[in-house]
């Protein structure tokens, strides 16, 4: 245990002389928390620009253009002559969405001749398209209604009946736990994590792998004692801490000040935080471990950590990923972690449901026991080569 | 007559010097395994990769647990409409909400439809009827299912509903009541919504721009460590200048990224039928720029590259953020002016801005201006910035 701590220390000295530990551990991490919540701030995108042709001109069409400017997600901020002009203002990237209303929508309304508008929305961005495709159905679904409506009032029928006519059944929706269809809880949640476990995928490898490049390998296992249990543990204990406690001001900031949904209460949270941190040093050092080459170990290890953002499934799910790729998802820290995190902080589920990516998530923890000979051989015989 | 002789004797010997940095840079990374790695297998496998990973490109068949407390002929016909569409699954019956509650917590299913015991006896009493939806929300594609289907169903059922009520002597009276006004709902430039035609061609465009950084950082960082100050001296013996290195190494990254660039707009699209609209003068007209731009911000960030291995620590994790600022999973137009700012000074924000315009909708370089002159003017400034770099570079070792 002494000489774990005597190593600790003997690391903390390299940290201090070199100012990329402080920007990997701290300042970067820092930096990306601030951006993701930052540039989310708003939780759903509002006021996105959208274009309206209206050929009709008429009281009917007025009033749709109104209603959909005065939605929380869209605006209306050009009209256009026809759809080709439209078509092409999106291509300009100026307007995500527009509502073509045909000549004569009007006095085809009021003479029951069923006249057709149209709404085209772009999906080359998801974000933007489903919000406003949204926007644009309950417009259009209003602008039928209130034709509905007028006639049943005229006929002297009270507001009830006519709902009860309109729409006799009716959609309770109950979002759990982001009834805001926040996208900065539901992103921030997994991207910010991601990049601090992909700075300690990186980070690892390098701690390790610089006692090699600059031969003081040997060094360090004399004053282990020719133990490579200490030597690595000692090596690694100041980044587990370092970035346990980025990974606790993350969860501070974004549970404590920001108000993401906590569910599931501070101690899993603050226990999530170990599990994010000590199988990503873990798999670290087991890639450094198999591949004693600090750029190979390195690159895997990078490689891994950036496709972990896409296999994790928070944003794609991992169930409609083809089936090979379903398996290889329980590789990835990352993927465990979003499992673990939706089902017992965001949700307040029984961890019975995620026992298995517990179980996984420690078993990563030992992944390095079963390289660590090999380390050990690695330290005390090779050179470094470029 | 002998100005004319010296000029074109100056140009041929900066031509010759040039190539000769351009050969001796291409036979360096062709002699460095993490070189090959990065310029070359990288590039090669890392999209095949995420196409495969969105090859599916939407979500199908969502797990949903019912809970009907109604056991009514119309609860049935709604549970069965929504196991009958694509995108839900109803995976089961749960005798009540606490069972559905630990369904949803087992991970089983993703949200419950809850029909309340009234449901029938009120719709045929003539009252407005709800039919409870519980989503997690920890996805939002789910959520979307889920919703989605629920309120597609509610809506066809409602029409029948309101036939039913209307008494109507006719067809074409019975669309009229139902929907006074129709209207077409059409999603343009990615019309399954799908999610690999939403993201690969950005993710496309950054593979390219981060690769580059990575390589010229790592080729940077070598020479810092060893051939460093042997490779300054070798070319100041020569007489070759800071603008014959510069161009010599530019057009010998030039030359593997015009192919890779080609790989990655041209070739992956079409090999995972993803949509590729691009007319190929103008794709031409925005990647030329867009190239040079990332190989002049490569030289320029590799300043601060001390050892090889360091690239990866400070170039990797910019990758998430990077797609966030080109605007695609969050819209450009909400993205807050500080951000904005700092977006202009990548090469990606509008290379991907571009290629995204063009390819996946169909624009042409009239439409993509803007960010074709941003382009070049991040051309010209990262130009300068390099510039200083090499000539930093030469005069750390005349000084040494």
């Amino acid at each position: 245990m002494k000489s774990v701590i005597d190593i600790a220390l003997r690391e903390c000295g390299i940290i201090r002389r070199k100012p990329i530990y402080w920007f990997c551990v701290i300042v970067f991490p820092l930096l990306t928390m601030l951006f993701f919540t930052s540039i989310m701030d708003e939780g759903q995108p509002e006021d996105m620009p959208v274009g309206v042709i209206d050929l009709d001109n008429s009281t009917t069409s007025r009033k749709l253009t109104r209603l959909l400017d005065a939605f929380q997600t869209s605006h209306v901020v050009a009209h256009y002559p026809n759809v080709t002009e439209a078509r092409r203002a999106i291509q300009r990237n100026e307007i995500y969405a527009y509502l073509y209303i045909p000549q004569h929508t009007e006095s085809n309304l009021l003479a029951s001749r069923q006249p057709e508008i149209s709404f085209y929305y772009s999906m080359h961005s998801l974000t933007a398209g489903a919000l406003l495709f949204r926007d644009l159905k309950t417009v259009s679904t209003l602008g039928s209604a209130a034709v509905g409506k007028a006639t049943m009032t005229a006929k002297g029928m009270d507001e009830d009946r006519i709902m009860a006519f309109l729409q006799p059944i009716t959609i309770d929706l109950h979002p759990i736990e982001n009834p805001w269809t926040n996208y900065n809880f539901y992103l921030s949640a997994v991207l910010v994590p991601g990049v601090i476990m992909l700075f300690i995928f990186i980070l690892t490898p390098y701690v390790l792998g610089t006692e090699l490049k600059f031969g003081t390998a040997r060094e360090l296992m004399a004053r282990a004692g020719n133990n490579i249990y200490v030597a690595v543990a000692g090596k690694l204990l100041p980044y587990t801490l370092g970035f346990v406690s980025i990974m606790m001001i993350y969860l501070l900031y974004v549970f404590g000040a920001l108000h993401f949904p906590t569910a599931g209460g501070v101690g899993r949270m603050l226990a999530l935080s170990f599990l994010a941190v000590l199988p990503s040093q873990a798999f670290g050092a087991f890639c450094f471990g198999l591949m004693p080459s600090l750029r190979m170990s390195m690159s895997i290890c990078s490689l891994w950590a950036v496709l972990s953002f896409s296999i994790a499934g928070n944003a794609f799910p991992v169930p409609a990923m083809d089936a090979p790729l379903q398996s290889v998802s329980w590789l990835f820290p990352l993927r465990h972690y979003f499992m673990i995190y939706q089902a017992s902080v965001f949700n307040d589920y029984s961890l019975s449901g995620v026992w298995l990516n517990i179980i996984v998530l420690l078993m990563f923890c030992l992944l390095p026991l079963t390289v660590l000979q090999r380390m050990k051989t690695t330290f005390n015989t090779y050179t470094y080569m470029p | 007559m002998t100005i004319i002789k010296d000029m074109i004797g100056n140009l041929t010997h900066g031509f010759r010097n040039m190539c000769d940095v351009w050969a001796e840079e291409m036979r360096r990374i062709f002699h460095d395994e993490g070189m090959i790695l990065f310029f070359i297998v990288l590039p090669l496998s890392y999209p095949i990769l995420y196409s495969w990973v969105y090859n599916n490109e939407v979500v199908r068949d969502v797990p949903v647990a019912v809970v009907d407390d109604s056991r009514s002929q119309l609860s049935r016909e709604f549970i069965r409409l929504c196991d009958g569409t694509a995108d839900v699954e109803i995976v089961g019956y749960a005798a009540d909400m606490d069972e559905a509650r630990r369904m949803v917590g087992e991970q089983k299913v993703r949200g419950i439809y809850h029909i309340p015991s009234d449901f029938a006896i009120r719709v045929n009493r003539g009252e407005q009827s709800p039919i409870a939806v519980y989503t997690d929300m920890s996805l939002m594609l789910n959520y979307k299912a889920i919703f989605q289907t629920a309120t597609s169903v509610s809506t066809a059922m409602n029409s029948k509903i309101q036939i039913k009520l209307a008494g109507n002597y006719t067809d074409r009276e019975d669309e009229i009541t139902t929907a006074p006004l129709a209207f077409h709902e059409i999603a343009i430039f990615n019309p399954t919504g799908g999610y690999g035609n939403f993201i690969l061609p950005a993710v496309l465009i950054l593979i390219l721009q981060q690769v580059l950084i990575l390589g010229v950082g790592l080729m940077a960082g070598t020479a810092r460590e060893n051939g460093h100050y042997a490779e300054y001296r070798n070319m100041k013996a020569r007489g070759i200048g800071t603008l014959g290195t510069l161009t010599g190494k530019s057009l010998c990254y030039f030359m593997l990224f015009a192919v890779i660039c080609l790989y990655l707009t041209v070739i992956v699209p079409r090999l995972f039928s993803f949509v590729s609209l691009a007319q190929p003068m103008d794709l031409l007209a925005v990647m030329l720029p867009f190239v040079l731009a990332c190989i002049f911000f490569a030289i320029t960030v590799s300043v601060a590259v001390h050892y090889r291995e360091n690239v990866l620590l400070i170039v990797v994790f910019t990758s998430v953020p990077m797609l966030f600022l080109s605007g695609v999973s969050w819209p450009q137009s909400n993205i807050p002016w500080f951000w904005q700012s700092i977006s202009w000074l990548i090469p990606s924000t509008f290379g991907i801005r571009s290629f995204v315009r063009m390819n996946t909708m169909g624009a042409t370089l009239v439409d993509c201006m803007t960010e074709c002159r941003a382009l070049w003017a991040q051309v010209a400034f990262y130009f300068v910035t390099a510039y200083i770099v090499i000539k930093f570079r030469q005069k750390e070792y005349n000084e040494k």
